[in-house]
């Protein structure tokens, strides 16, 4: 635990320095309750001689003084330490995803890295601070004591050990066994999660159901987790009281001892008392240990979240990468691809040509494969079989950057910076003149857009674009892919219902990007205009390429391309209400 | 239960807790009493149970002292009143142990039955509320008043009460035990103490403004990273990563800062705190007192035992007390969470409901304003007669959506009525009134049950051939029989392995099985999932045959065949007609048609 606690820090050595002080601190307070023994010996008799207590008193007076410095010193070191690693922590970890490959990014992924770079790592430091302190001297503490009465009573010392023994054993267990009862409950409350979604989500359904009070299954999954709770309490509970009973029965035991010692007198009087105090400060601790164990579980569940970050491997570079794209030819060669944790290739032996400075449109029904061969292209991901080559050259031998700065991707759910519509174009190329910012911006029909909004180039387009329709960030993106001069287009045409205005724009701006000599676009097509104006057709059905040709070849053979057309002809002329 | 963990029993100190921590005020005063008000009984005897066991724990300890105390006391070792203390010891452990068992076991008793029963009185409550309260705060409240806010009640239960109980019993019996040996050594403990406490406090004043600034760097931090990764594409085609990573830096660079700066203020304090929090300053302190005053003579050597046996533990045993506080303070909030959502007034259900006279639809001089001062509906009226069409058409923001969505009362109207078959929609009890339509809208929602129920659910009860009609009504039976288990396939609930247009058109089937007359559809549904839009738009005209259907529509070739079309404009009626008319109009209507023909000719 400690070490994987300390591993997970780019600069651990702020922890050792900050623990090796709480080592200090937790034997000096163990070597100062020894000074208790000669002490009480002077003291505790008919008459007390202060005389003979009082070098110790100077003694531990001192150490009492140097304990008292080190905790004010080592206090804001602490907490200083806790600051300096959450903040290198993040910076690592966020670091470490800028070199994921594109397809680690989904959206649970980026919500789980959310997390992981505010509250796990801010919990982890803070844990790492506060939970070494009271670790360290809860084992070192008794530890210590032990070894000072080893020289006052050796048969005390070897009781103290058992108990502590025994004890270790039984906190083990009980960590075991809570996880394991809270793996349960966990599940159960997920459940519950899970059942209360939906109730909000289909509250009407429900309603209309009669169904106002809950499903049945609603009330199942709640009593459910009301038994799974009180069972999962009860064992998670069990072992911790075990270890209370140990700790109970230990100082009981240490009592009985002490008095058959005293009684019996093997032991002086007062020997045997430092032995009780001693004794209590050995068990109290001890019995501390238990609180600890909930806080350090949550703390295993933090530290493994944020190692899995760290542990998800980078997009393999190449030791001697090609860094220049000759021609933007795109090729696909027998591609067989399965998404990690896919059970069905997504893609099987898919062979595609998009010669250089053409249009290649995919069409066919979702799941397909579409997407994924753009995804490939993009080296969202690696293919397991097959080559995907760009100007002859085998992606993964490409430079990543010299790939993606030759590359623009327009996806449906495009994304703009929180500036303004300038900036997020001039991201492509900051160098850009006002002329070549309006001539993309008039052939991407960007410009009526532009003359619309209250400030003009100037107007923000607000968080990931929120201000803007989706067509008018898609159109947005083709700018900027045109600005850009990328040689290699991927577009994933809006597919859901556009207003007509965006609609008219987009076939537009995607025809003009087409248009550029040297430019090979792969487009992922849903409307009829954009179709028909490819230079090449490529038609998917579950992961294979079916049918390739020009639009009028395959309109001619009647495949499924041919069908695709008649359904959106058909679609286009569906009235809601003149159906018999 | 996730995030559930027992605080650690560790420094008073203020702690970098951030993200977890927020200011209280919010909580109004006496919620988490008034829900608890089922298990206060339980409680009280969780808490009595709980102070019984902290205080026999402590008879141990006192057992050392006494022992060492009657042997010092006389010249002789008395062996039978040794081995009397060393009973009474252990009857203290064990007492400490039973009771302790059994208190834990009431606790979590009483706590799995006032969750339970929260939730179910939550559950109801929700089916009450004005369903247009579920389309604002989404299920995201719905889910967090069920888990969270409920957990961090139950943190109160589970460990807070018991910290609170068992901190408070162990001062105030070992204070009471304290004082009987020795009043001036009771004082320097209690003075030690006293001196925690306050400093405690001074290192706490300035806390609020701390973690508020850390909260606020906190969100700029997940900002970054949500902006980073969310503009991935964009940040890795066009080399912005420089910049936005920058941006996460400089958060990152914020907050450590400004908890630094916090450490930095409160650094004196707090080390003070935790030093005089320590068994080493009460230790000394006792120490040093107890020589001082055996010096004298005013105290014996036995005295001092019983100090230093059974005050040096009083600060580890504070210590709980702490983190209960912030439990409790953190529970309020929850509680008062859960109280303002059960407060929320439900939908006025009619004494009686009344049977419409036939489904004409009438909308009778309807406003109705989201916030009181601008209407997004206003004065509109219209008769949509049984079994015809009628669309509503206009530009975004017009008020197509609010106008439909009044007709279920997602909201109720703030001027004139709404009348089904001629009775006001309010007068009809809600489950009635929503089983008397069929909405269908773009956003799905499945049940997380099995595909037949959910199909099943638009009328509860309907045998296995019926809901198979409805699915293949629906053009869905084919895709659902290619299900891994056909009809009993479970679905999760975003829709297991069914793309968008499949999940829509299995809501349809649900209504096409109810077999409402009444039928509330958006037209852009069919337009979801290009792939299967054919499919959809089949399966809508299925259900919209014979009934009173009002249809949100975006591409206006759709409708050109409704029996009526009504034209919104910022919430007024514009216009109305049929296709044909209104295009002579040459009005607003006119100008939308000509725009999209524009496009699709």
């Amino acid at each position: 635990m400690i070490r994987r606690l300390y591993h997970l820090w780019p600069d651990p050595k702020l922890l050792a320095r900050l623990w090796s002080l709480t080592v200090i601190q937790a034997v000096l307070q163990g070597l100062l309750l020894g000074l208790l023994v000669p002490i009480l010996h002077a003291v505790v008799r008919q008459e007390p001689d202060i005389a003979a207590a009082t070098p110790w008193l100077v003694l531990g007076g001192i150490g009492a003084v140097v304990y008292g410095l080190l905790a004010i010193v080592s206090d804001p070191v602490g907490y200083a330490a806790g600051g300096v690693l959450a903040a290198q922590l993040r910076k690592q970890l966020m670091r470490h995803v800028s070199t994921l490959p594109l397809g680690w990014f989904t959206a649970a992924h980026k919500a789980r890295l959310a997390r992981a770079v505010t509250a796990d790592v801010g919990d982890a430091a803070h844990l790492a601070v506060v939970i070494g302190n009271p670790v360290i001297t809860s084992t070192l503490l008794p530890a210590t004591v032990v070894a000072i009465v080893f020289v006052a009573d050796w048969r005390v010392a070897v009781l103290l050990c058992v108990i502590a023994l025994v004890g270790s054993w039984t906190l083990r267990r009980a960590a075991r066994v809570s996880a394991e009862a809270e793996i349960e409950l966990e599940r159960a409350a997920a459940d519950v999660a899970s059942r209360a979604i939906e109730l909000g989500q289909v509250q009407p359904v429900l309603r209309a159901a009669g169904h106002a009070h809950g499903t049945p299954r609603m009330h199942a999954a709640l009593d459910r987790h009301r038994d799974t709770y009180r069972e999962g309490m009860d064992r998670a509970r069990r072992p911790f009281f075990l270890y209370t009973g140990v700790v109970a029965t230990g100082f009981v035991a240490v009592l009985a001892l002490v008095a058959w010692l005293m009684v019996s007198e093997r032991v002086e009087v007062a020997t045997a008392v430092a032995l009780l105090v001693l004794a209590a400060r050995f068990l109290q601790p001890l019995g501390n240990l238990i609180e600890l164990i909930g806080a350090l579980r949550a703390m295993t569940n933090k530290i493994t979240r944020i190692e899995e970050f760290l542990a998800t491997p980078v997009l393999p570079v190449p030791a001697e990468p090609v860094r220049r794209i000759v021609d933007p030819h795109v090729e696909l060669t027998g591609v067989t691809f399965t998404y990690p944790g896919g059970e069905a290739p997504a893609l099987r032996e898919v062979t595609i040509r998009c010669r250089a400075g053409t249009t290649t449109a995919l069409v066919g029904p979702s799941g397909s494969g579409k997407t994924t061969v753009t995804r490939l292209v993009a080296r969202f991901f690696d293919a397991e079989e097959g080559q995907v080559r760009i100007g002859g050259v085998d992606v993964r031998d490409l430079d990543p950057e010299v790939l993606l700065n030759d590359m623009a991707i327009i996806f449906q759910d495009v994304y703009l910076f929180d500036d303004t519509i300038e900036n997020n174009l001039r991201l492509a190329r900051p160098e850009a003149t006002w002329d070549e910012l309006r001539e993309v911006a008039r052939a991407a029909r960007l410009d009526e857009v532009i003359e619309r909004l209250p400030g003009g180039w100037n107007t923000r387009v607000g968080e990931a674009g929120a201000q803007l329709s989706g067509g008018e960030r898609q159109r947005v993106a083709i700018a900027r892919a045109m600005l850009k001069q990328a040689r290699i287009v991927l577009v994933d045409e809006a597919s859901s219902a556009l207003d007509p205005e965006n609609e008219a724009a987009i076939t537009q701006a995607i025809a003009n990007l087409g248009a550029g000599r040297d430019r090979t676009v792969i487009v992922i097509a849903h409307r009829p205009a954009t179709l028909a104006s490819a230079d090449q057709v490529v038609s998917l059905d579950a992961g294979r390429v079916v049918e390739t040709g020009t639009p009028a070849e395959l309109l001619r053979t009647g495949g499924t391309f041919a069908r695709i057309s008649r359904q959106y002809e058909r679609a286009r002329h569906w009235r809601i209400g003149t159906v018999s | 239960m996730s995030t559930t963990t027992s605080e650690p029993r560790t420094d008073s100190v203020p702690e970098p807790a951030v993200g977890t921590e927020q200011g209280p005020g919010l909580a109004e005063p006496g919620a988490l009493a008034r829900l608890f008000a089922p298990i206060r009984s339980y409680l009280i005897a969780c808490g009595l149970l709980s102070a019984l066991s902290s205080g026999a724990g402590i008879v141990p300890y006192v057992a050392a002292a006494e022992i060492a105390r009657v042997t010092l006391s006389t010249p002789s070792v008395s062996a039978a009143a040794v081995w009397t203390w060393v009973g009474i010891g252990a009857a203290g452990a064990g007492l400490w142990l039973v009771l302790m068992v059994q208190s834990s076991r009431l606790g979590h008793y009483a706590d799995a039955a006032i969750l339970h029963h929260l939730r179910v009185r939550i559950v109801r409550h929700l089916g009450a509320l004005p369903l247009g309260w579920f389309r604002a705060s989404g299920s995201g409240r719905v889910k967090r008043a069920m888990t969270g806010d409920l957990e961090e009640m139950h943190e109160v239960i589970a460990h807070a009460l018991g910290q609170l109980v068992g901190a408070v019993t162990v001062i105030a019996v070992s204070g009471v035990y304290l004082f009987s040996v020795d009043v001036p050594m009771a004082l320097v403990v209690l003075g030690v103490l006293g001196l925690m406490t306050v400093s405690y406090r001074v290192s706490m004043r300035s806390m609020a403004a701390h973690v508020n600034r850390l909260i606020a760097a906190e969100g700029r931090i997940s900002a970054a990273s949500v902006e980073y990764a969310d503009g991935i594409q964009v940040v890795k085609a066009f080399g912005t990563g420089g910049r936005v990573l920058h941006r996460f830096d400089e958060a990152v660079n914020e907050y450590a800062e400004a908890f630094a700066a916090w450490v930095n203020e409160v650094r004196h304090s707090s080390a003070v705190t935790r030093l005089l929090g320590s068994e080493m300053a009460v230790l000394t302190a006792v120490t040093a007192a107890g020589v001082a005053f055996i010096a004298q003579g005013s105290l014996t050597g036995a005295e001092l035992v019983a100090f230093l046996v059974v005050s040096v533990g009083l600060p580890a045993s504070i210590i709980p007390a702490v983190s209960g506080a912030q439990a409790v303070r953190k529970g309020r909030m929850g509680a008062a969470n859960i109280e303002r959502l059960l407060a929320r007034m439900p939908l006025p259900e009619p004494e009686r409901s009344r049977t419409p006279d036939g489904h004409e639809v009438e909308f009778d001089h309807v406003s109705f304003s989201y916030d009181g001062t601008t209407c997004a509906v206003e004065d509109v009226s219209a008769v949509c007669p049984t079994g015809t069409v009628t669309a509503i058409v206009g530009p975004s923001g017009a008020g197509k959506t609010t106008l439909t969505s009044l007709l279920p009362r997602f909201y109720d109207v703030t001027g004139g009525a709404i009348r089904i078959g001629g009775v006001d929609i309010r007068e009809i009890g809600s489950a009635r009134l929503l089983a008397s339509m069929s909405l269908v809208f773009q956003d799905v929602s499945l049940l997380r049950d099995s595909v037949a129920e959910n199909i099943r659910i638009g009328r509860p009860g309907a045998g296995d051939e019926d809901v198979r009609e409805a699915a293949i009504a629906a053009h869905i039976h084919d895709v659902i029989e290619a299900l891994p288990q056909g009809y009993d396939t479970p679905l999760d609930a975003g829709g297991g392995g069914l793309s968008g247009g499949e999940r829509q058109r299995l809501t349809i089937a649900r209504a096409i099985l109810s077999g409402a007359p009444i039928v509330v559809l958006d037209e852009a549904t069919a337009a979801l999932d290009p792939d299967s839009e054919t499919a959809v738009q089949e399966a809508l005209a299925r259900l919209a045959v014979g009934k009173t259907v009002i249809v949100i529509a975006h591409r206006l070739h759709t409708i050109a065949g409704a029996d009526q079309i009504l034209v919104l404009d910022n919430g007024r009626l514009v216009e109305r007609g049929r296709h044909d008319e209104l295009l002579t109009r040459d009005g607003l209507y006119a100008r939308m048609w000509m725009a999209q023909e524009g496009v699709t000719a």
